[in-house]
């Protein structure tokens, strides 16, 4: 007479009784989820980077930066597949970090029924695959002008067997994912980028995500600073100077770091052109627009005095006065004796990798 | 009594330090057509109270947090003694405004009202400030990285206002210190955004209002004149002229 042992090397008549109960607990009392299935990293194109290849079919198997060992542009498939899983809801608490509120404690660790999810999915759950939970929709969030309900994403960070799930036979039958809330990520594009419902053109990261407010708000703070400090340096414009010289106009401006911003003194009137006029009058102004920075002359009756020279600039915008404007917000061509034209704006990586010269 | 005086002058500098990370962006891939996808990264100060943060999430927790995203919070503001100069010094200006058109409200080319301006010698402070990049992943975290760090070399100035006479508004920020990352090597059970910290050090000077003065200007000379007849020391004795009780008094109209 054999030994009795409920284990067996392979998946015997006793698992296959057991899986199917199992199964069945999971249909009737688990939780609908819906599962966003990782398809692998986008194409990026021609590359000339080795460590991040272009790859010639989209597989999951596939890593798109072998450097830094990510994936950071993803796909998902656009269809949802609906598995049951089990999971023990807990209460959370807001934790006010410098981010805005996150959620403490919310990591869930969720099971489902291995056999049934890769009949389902065709592949065990991975890292990287993103859930959403049907039954967490708030469908009373404050703006009740919003298309939908707010959906709740969770994205997978570990997928293993579960020990709960293994049968008398020790063979499992569950999986184990320990997911958290998804971030509006540059890895779930695909996600969010879909409208959050048919009938509008409103995407889910726009309904979801907190990045339009924190647009907003990073833009009234800039449009406070612009306000505070339109341009580098100190503004004399409200202060007058006596012109005692001659009694017409001022002959010099008030000096000072950063206050010559081509705007004559006292607000008087002043030429704006790349020439001197033919008659002036003594005491008239002009803003020399030709000369890099910007020079403003005084006619004193027989010459032509500097009185300044522009260094006041805008801070924010591109601009040619400034190492900002001309290093960073450079947006100027250079047409090449070739007749094509490059961006001024390189990166010394690249430099000697410009166009060449069209040859005969 | 109490006497009360508010100029905001460290909200100032805070709103010019969020200028300073405004408009960055980072590349998100490539479109289809092989384009790179630039995606603007926020910045705004990092602390808020939980309504507010219960307002930016619709009050729901299940709405989501983007990253990139960049926070900037003040850590510490420390009185720095080795900036301390002549606590009672008190700078004096002297200045002529432009007149206000009364129509337009605007400044027009005529004078308008003079001035004194006594200001005080301010406080030197030194304020800590973090900047905190958020990045999912490393190679969003590179990018930040190489446009911010190339540009305080050595230092960033900054103004507060562009008020000529504002004398506290000019600073400058240093970059003394980073903190690279909050995971751990290997990358364990963390959390899926990564933060990585700038700290950095703006000597600014906080100021008392100053005192506006209607600006004085001579117009007229009051001053004993004595005639000696070009001898000085017979006049003393003089009767007639008798300089050690008189006074002339010449004006130019007689």
């Amino acid at each position: 007479m054999p030994r009795l042992s409920l284990y067996r090397e392979n998946h015997s008549n006793d698992y296959k009784w057991q899986d199917n109960r199992i199964r069945e607990l999971y249909t009737v009392g688990g939780v609908g989820i819906n599962v966003h299935k990782y398809l692998g990293p986008k194409d990026q194109g021609q590359t000339t980077d080795l460590t991040q290849p272009q790859y010639p079919n989209q597989s999951v198997q596939n890593i798109q930066d072998l450097l830094f060992m990510e994936n950071r542009d993803r796909s998902y498939e656009p269809n949802v597949y609906d598995l049951r899983g089990h999971y023990t809801i807990q209460d959370v608490d807001y934790n006010l970090q410098q981010f805005g509120l996150f959620v403490n404690q919310d990591t869930l660790y969720i099971t489902f029924h291995t056999n049934d999810m890769v009949t389902r999915l065709g592949r065990k759950i991975i890292p990287g695959d993103v859930f959403e939970l049907p039954h967490l929709r708030d469908y009373y969030p404050l703006d009740e002008n919003l298309p939908a309900a707010l959906k709740k994403f969770y994205v997978v960070q570990e997928a293993t067997r579960a020990s709960e799930g293994y049968a008398q036979t020790w063979w499992s039958h569950l999986w184990r994912c320990k997911v958290v809330p998804m971030v509006d990520g540059q890895e779930y594009r695909d996600i969010l980028d879909q409208p959050a419902n048919k009938s509008t053109d409103t995407t889910l990261r726009d309904m979801m995500s907190n990045y339009n407010i924190n647009l907003k708000i990073n833009d009234a703070v800039v449009a406070q600073a612009n306000s505070d400090v339109p341009n580098s340096g100190y503004s004399t414009n409200s202060l007058y100077i006596l012109p005692t010289a001659d009694g017409i106009s001022p002959i010099i401006a008030i000096p000072g770091y950063l206050t010559a911003d081509g705007a004559p003194p006292n607000g008087l009137p002043v030429t704006v052109d790349t020439a001197f006029p033919l008659n002036p009058q003594q005491g008239q102004y002009v803003l020399r627009t030709d000369y890099v920075p910007n020079r403003l002359f005084r006619y004193s009756g027989t010459t032509w005095v500097a009185i300044q020279d522009v260094n006041r600039a805008n801070i924010t915008g591109a601009n040619t006065n400034t190492q900002l404007g001309s290093f960073i917000n450079n947006t100027a061509t250079v047409k090449l004796t070739n007749g094509a034209t490059v961006p001024s704006n390189q990166t010394l990586s690249n430099l000697l990798k410009l166009t060449p010269d069209k040859l005969g | 009594m109490g006497q009360f005086f508010y100029d905001k002058q460290i909200r100032r500098f805070m709103n010019q330090f969020v200028r300073i990370f405004s408009d960055m962006y980072v590349e998100f891939g490539k479109d289809i057509n092989g384009n790179s996808v630039l995606y603007r990264v926020p910045c705004r100060y990092a602390d808020t109270n939980r309504q507010v943060a219960a307002i930016m999430r619709q009050n729901s927790d299940n709405s989501i947090n983007a990253v990139p995203a960049m926070v900037v919070y003040i850590t510490k503001v420390d009185y720095d003694r080795a900036r301390m100069q002549e606590p009672k010094f008190v700078d004096n200006i002297s200045l002529r405004s432009r007149a206000n058109d009364p129509l337009t409200g605007n400044v027009s080319s005529n004078q308008g009202q003079n001035f004194s301006v006594n200001r005080l010698m301010p406080a030197p402070y030194r304020l800590t400030v973090n900047m905190e990049i958020w990045t999912s992943n490393f190679d969003q975290k590179l990018q930040l990285w190489e446009q911010i760090s190339a540009q305080f070399n050595p230092d960033m100035e900054i103004q507060s206002t562009d008020n000529y006479l504002d004398w506290t508004s000019l600073s400058y920020i240093l970059l003394t210190g980073t903190n690279w990352s909050t995971r751990n090597i290997p990358v364990g059970s963390d959390d899926p955004i990564d933060v990585a910290t700038f700290t950095f050090e703006l000597p600014i000077w906080i100021t008392t209002p100053a005192k506006l003065l209607r600006l004085g200007i001579v117009q007229s000379v009051v001053a004993n004149v004595y005639d000696a007849l070009g001898n000085p020391s017979q006049a003393l004795i003089d009767q007639t002229n008798n300089l050690g009780n008189r006074q002339y008094f010449y004006t130019n109209w007689l």
